[in-house]
Formats: C-alpha cells, structure tokens, sequence
C-alpha cells in the first residue's frame, strides 16, 4: 500500500512537472547567435536537418552531389508547400531545438526572419565568400547591416508564349529585343484574339496573385512598391497606379483571358499542356520546355503603355537557424550549396532559378535549352532585366504580413472584387498588423 | 499526516481499507488526471498567461507583460469585431439548422422504411471521410468551372461563384460542414430514439395521435439528453471550425469566411504574433462558453414532477 501512495505521488510531482513545462513561456533568445563558430579545414561528422519548399524528389540529385564532396555530413532535407513555409519555420524554430539547421528563406522575408531571431549572423564567417556573388542577391539577404542569409537563386522574368496558338490566331510573334517590349495593352488585345482562335487560356500569370509577380504592375504606373515612411511601415496601396493595376488585373479574369483557379504550383504543367497562348513566368521554366510538345518563344516582360518597364526580382537564400547543434557543418553544407564552382544547387537541380553568382550563370546558359535560338532570346532578355529592370521587392520588417494580406487582395480582384475596395480592406488588415512594429 | 483515533472515527481495520480504496483509486485515476491537467488545463492557463504579454512577432523573443492591452486593442479593431460577429451569426445558424436536419433524418429512418440498414449506412458515409478529403472533393465539385456548375447550366442556369465570390463563400462552407456533420450527429439521435420505450408510442397511436403530435409530445421530450449532447458538441465543432476554412477559400473572399478559429491561427503562426493570438483564443472560448450554457438552461431536465396514477 505504502508503496502504491508513493507511486501514486511520484505520478503526482511528473504531472506537476509538465503541467509546469507547457506553461511557462518559451524563455527569450535561448544560446543561439553568439557566433562562436567558424567554418572548419576539415569535415566534421554530422547530420543537419534542412527545411525548404522544394519537391524532395527534385532535391535528390543535389543532394547526391553534396554527399560526393562531403561523405561525413548527412542532410535529412525535408520538403513543405510555399505556402506553410512560413507557419512552419515560426513553430519549429519558435521550439528552439536545433531543427531545422537550415532553411530556405525568401529573399524579402529576411528582414523579418533576422528581427525574430530566426536567423544565425552570418557576417564574421561568409565575408570572403561575398565576392562571388552578384551585388542584388547579397544586399537582398542582408539587413541592418549584417548578413543573416546566403543566396542560392536570383530571379527575373519574361513573357513565353506558344507559337502554334499565335499561329492559329494569325498573330506575329513578339519581338525578343527589350527595346521592344510589348505593352499591357497589347498582351490583353493578343491574349483576346488567341482565345477567341481557340485558346483556353490567353495570358497567365505563373504565379498568380503572388506579390512577386504582380508588384511590377503598379510600379510600372509609376506606383510605389506598396509601403512608405519609416520602415516602409505605412500602407501605399489605394493611390491611382495601384487601382489602375489591379483594375486591369481583375478585368484578365472577368474576360475570361486568364483561368481562375490555377494556382502557382500548376501553372508549368499548364502552360505545357499547349493550351495557353501567352505566360508570364521566370527562367525556372525555360528547362522544362525541352519536353515542350510545340514550338515557343520568349519576349520581354511587358509593361504599361504610359508607364516604365519594371521587372520582378529575388529569389531564394539559405539561412541558418541560431538554435542549430552543428553550425560548422551547416556552414559547409550553405557554402556549398551558395558558391563553391558557382553554387552546388544552380549546377545540380534541373529546373534551377537564375544563379545568384557570375560563375553559376555562366555554367547555367550553358544548358541545353538556351542552345535554341529562343533559348539564346532568352539569355539575353535575362542578362538586361537583372541589371536594368528589377525592382526589388518592399524592404520591410512587415513583409510576411505584407504578402499574405496583399497575396489575399489580389485573390479577391482576380474573384471579381472592385480592386479599390480590396486595396482598401488590405490597407486596414496592413494597420492593424503594422500597429506592432511602430 | 496522522490521523487521531478520537471517539466518532471508525475502527482501524475499516480506516485502513478505505485508505487503501483511495489510494487504488488514486492510481486508477491518475492517467485520466495527468492527461486532463496536461493536455487541457496547463495550456489553457499557458495560453491566458501568454495573452496578457506583449512581444515581437516571432517565437524566440521574450515578451513583456502588457495586462489586458492586447484585449482592449482587439476589441479596438473593427476587423477583429466583424469576426466575432460573423463566428456568432455562422453558428446561430448552423447549429440549430444542423442538429434539426440530422433529427428529421434519424426520425425519417427509425421509422418502418426498406432496408433502414442502407439508408443509414449512406448518410453516415460522409462522416467516415477524413474531413481533409471531403474538402478537397468539395473543392473540386464546387470550382467555377467544376461539375456541379456543368449541372447548374445543363439545367438552363447560369454558374455560381460558390467559394469566389462573398456572398456565397459562408454558405458554401455551411454545405460542406453540414454534408460531413449531419450523418455524424445523427446516429447519436438513432440511438435515443430507439431508447424511448416502444410503450409510448403504443399510447399515443391509441390516442389517435398523428406522426406530428407524436414528434413533439413523445420523440422531442424524450430525446432531451441525446438531443443536448448533440447540440453542445456540434457548437463546440462549428466554432473551432478550420479545415475547410484553410483548404478552400483560406479565409476569403474579402474575409467573409474568416471565423476566429482561422483568425487566431493566421495571428499565431502566419503573422508570428503569438501572443495576441492567445488573447484571440481566450475571447473565442469565453463566447463557446456563454453558448454551451445558454444550452444547458434551454435543454435543462424538467424538475421531475410528482407522478399522478
């Protein structure tokens, strides 16, 4: 009997214990970002988990690669949709347990990531690696001063388009030069004549109602890039460009030119499927296209009649959790991907965004789709937008509020909501969620 | 802690077996106890200490203690507001519509119907499939291009905006809960109907009364436990309603599906602030609350009357 009271009470005193570790609070910054490690001469033996958006299956080659150069460190990569990313990487990282080591962060997310604490300092121990890279991509994963991210990936975009569509709406094809680039105006007009010829989908938007791809149509007016003030802080999006924008934005699904309900993760196999006659989408498309079953082509990013040409940019950088166990070999696995031989993911992935370093992209034009005379249409349109065009996207330590609310905008305009009261409902959303960083 | 032998207690002998029935009970209860203060009441405190902070949006910075600011900000908020009210207007409806279909339903299949064991069989169906597939599937059905459209204009109508447009998209949502809910809800039903005693109803056919008569005087007052039951689980379900939320129309459109289940998810994890998304969390559970009660006192147990021969 003794012997089942003191059981009893051991039971007792453990649920007391745990009732007391789920409820005390996660208790601050933990030990994470002292700094206190460096890039090792040698190898050590070491598995590092790493968390990104990316198909595992599409991982397997790099990864493969990576442990050719580096038998002594296990990567357990793990995939999850675009659209958790974010839910997930504030619940794991919030546990402060080391996993996931690394994980891939969106390039204007960075600001955010580094004021939550999400991420290592990555200052001391990259500084010589910087070099190799392309100026646009390492200022994108910088903030306050410090790097916090490396790139793996820049970005740009271009308009694709189906010759055999065009060809049965008696169209001509669209000139490859910038100089010429196409007008908003013009793309509806020839989006038009090939559904009418027959199209099912005249224009897409291969990442539709994403602020990465929409953000240049308000720019192009002559619009801001959504926020002003401190810290880009305060919501910029009921001026006129802005509804002009998504006025003509809404109208591409209202006259049935674009599909509702297409969403990013399909949008490639769409337009591959030969039933879309124009698309905007970034180079990640220009592999898939050797298995095109019709003839394409590639134009430049079209803007505004009366507006300026203005093109998305950024793209994907690795970040370090401050809270990682192994942060020498999560260093080698991040070099390695980033800039070793022009960056182990551009060389290794088969549908890769552009390179972030000079050498990746040279090694990257030389793919087999750009031997085309469209694939060499589209070095050149893709060399001129990234250093002329781009714009990056809002540089804020709001953006992940930003994008959603605004993500949720576009959706509402695209389902045939007046674009003014969208942006308006946004701007409030945006106040209230700003409030806190004011 | 010892116990006095003064005059009054009882023997030792009996003493020590009633002390040895509570310490096995002790034992017996303890894993109940220990998942209920640790799966239930510790994060329920947790999640009020945490809306009296304020913090950085994030999970690895300490917060600071704020009292009732993030409460009286969000009751500030003409958005939060609106989706408090559109969560109680969601469940007035959906609550009372719900739990009276399922019991026409399970009325309509206790009676002397063929093959009852089919029919009950098909509508229970729906709640055997994983709610995350039934939204998918209903996704699909009800897409602006989707099959249920195709019917709508062979039929000579024109096609429905069902989760794109604001007006429909709460209705829309209202249809997939009630397909999957109904069939759930109403086994409970069958089973205390066919609690009732058989004698009842005998009375009441000698007393020529009609089907109608019969449901309201004998069925409804009868069922008054099941019928309580079914009631305050399905409200409990309906407002903490996610799923579907998530999967088809993510809150929109312009947020005329956003309940506070959804918002406080979007709060916690999609903006990273926790914190007030514990105090959104503590507002939803005090209105379930006030709703389960309200229940309770509607459904309450006549006081039992002294019986007349």
């Amino acid at each position: 009997m003794r012997r089942t009271t003191r059981a009893a009470g051991t039971v007792g005193v453990i649920a007391l214990l745990l009732t007391a570790a789920c409820s005390s609070e996660s208790d601050g910054g933990g030990d994470g970002g002292d700094g206190s490690w460096s890039l090792p001469a040698e190898d050590p033996t070491a598995t590092i988990q790493v968390l990104g958006h990316q198909d595992a299956e599409d991982m397997q080659p790099v990864l493969d690669a990576f442990a050719e150069a580096h038998p002594t460190i296990t990567v357990e990569y793990e995939a999850v949709p675009f659209d958790q990313l974010n839910s997930i990487l504030d619940a794991r990282i919030g546990n402060q347990d080391g996993n996931p080591d690394v994980f891939w962060a969106d390039q204007p997310r960075i600001p955010a990531l580094a004021s939550r604490g999400y991420t290592e300092d990555l200052s001391e121990q990259f500084a010589d690696d910087l070099d190799a890279f392309d100026p646009a991509p390492v200022e994108s994963s910088s903030f306050d001063g410090s790097l916090w991210a490396l790139p793996i990936a820049n970005s740009t975009q271009l308009l694709y388009y189906n010759k055999t569509l065009l060809d049965a709406a008696g169209a001509e094809y669209p000139s490859a030069a910038v100089e010429d680039r196409m007008t908003w105006e013009e793309v509806t007009e020839r989006a038009q004549a090939a559904v009418d010829a027959g199209a099912q989908n005249g224009l897409l938007f291969g990442q539709v109602n994403r602020y990465y791809q929409l953000q240049p149509l308000p720019m192009s007016l002559g619009g801001s890039a959504g926020g002003t003030g401190d810290g880009n802080l305060t919501p910029d999006l009921t001026t006129d460009p802005w509804v002009e924008a998504m006025t003509w934005y809404g109208s591409i699904f209202a006259d049935g030119l674009s599909p509702q309900g297409v969403t990013p993760e399909q949008s490639d196999a769409e337009f591959l499927t030969g039933n879309t006659a124009y698309m905007v989408q970034g180079p990640w498309l220009l592999p898939q296209l050797s298995d095109a079953t019709f003839e394409w082509g590639v134009a430049a990013h079209p803007a505004f009649a009366d507006g300026e040409a203005v093109t998305p940019t950024g793209s994907w950088s690795l970040a370090m959790s401050p809270f990682s166990d192994d942060k020498d070999a999560a260093g080698i696995f991040m070099r390695w991907m980033s800039v070793e031989d022009g960056g182990g993911y551009a060389l290794n992935y088969a549908s890769p965004e552009l390179p972030a370093t000079p050498e990746g992209k040279t090694a990257y034009f030389e793919r087999d789709v750009f031997d085309s005379d469209s694939g060499q249409d589209a070095v050149a349109i893709i060399d001129y937008e990234s250093s002329n065009t781009a714009v990056p996207r809002l540089q804020t330590v709001g953006y992940v509020e930003f994008e959603e609310i605004l993500g949720r905008a576009f959706s509402d305009v695209a389902n045939g909501t007046d674009p003014q009261t969208a942006l308006e409902s946004a701007t409030g959303e945006l106040e209230t969620a700003w409030a806190q960083y004011q | 802690m010892r116990t006095s032998r003064g005059a009054g207690n009882p023997p030792p002998r009996r003493l020590s077996r009633r002390r040895k029935e509570l310490a096995w009970a002790v034992v017996f209860l303890a894993p109940a106890i220990i998942a209920i203060l640790t799966l239930r009441i510790a994060p329920s405190v947790g999640a009020v200490i945490s809306s009296l902070h304020r913090g950085f949006p994030g999970g690895v910075l300490e917060p600071v203690f704020s009292g009732f600011r993030n409460y009286s900000d969000l009751l500030a908020n003409e958005a939060f507001r609106d989706t408090v009210v559109r969560t109680v207007v969601f469940n007035l409806i959906i609550n009372p519509l719900q739990v009276a279909i399922a019991l026409m339903v399970a009325v309509l299949v206790t009676r002397k119907i063929g093959a009852p064991g089919i029919w009950r069989t098909l509508i229970f169906i729906p709640a055997t499939v994983p709610i995350v597939g039934s939204s998918i599937v209903w996704g699909v059905a009800l897409r602006p291009e989707g099959p249920i459209n195709a019917i709508i204009e062979a039929f000579g109508g024109s096609p429905q905006p069902f989760f794109t447009s604001g007006d429909q998209a709460l209705a829309s949502i209202m249809l997939v809960l009630s397909w999957i809910g109904i069939g759930y809800w109403m086994l409970f039903l069958i089973s205390g109907i066919q609690a009732i005693p058989e004698e009842y109803f005998e009375a009441a056919r000698l007393d020529r009364a009609g089907p109608i008569r019969t449901f309201f005087s004998i069925t409804i007052p009868l069922l008054k436990r099941p019928l309580l039951f079914v009631l305050v689980a399905d409200t409990v379900a309906n407002f903490v309603v996610f799923v579907p939320i998530q999967m088809l129309t993510n809150g929109g459109p312009q947020n005329s599906t956003t309940m506070q289940m959804f918002n406080a998810y979007r709060t916690t994890y999609t903006y990273g602030s926790k914190n007030l998304g514990a105090a959104e969390v503590v507002i939803l559970t005090l209105i379930m609350l006030v709703f389960v009660a309200i229940q309770f006192r509607m459904l309450r147990e006549d006081r039992p009357t002294r019986s007349r021969r």
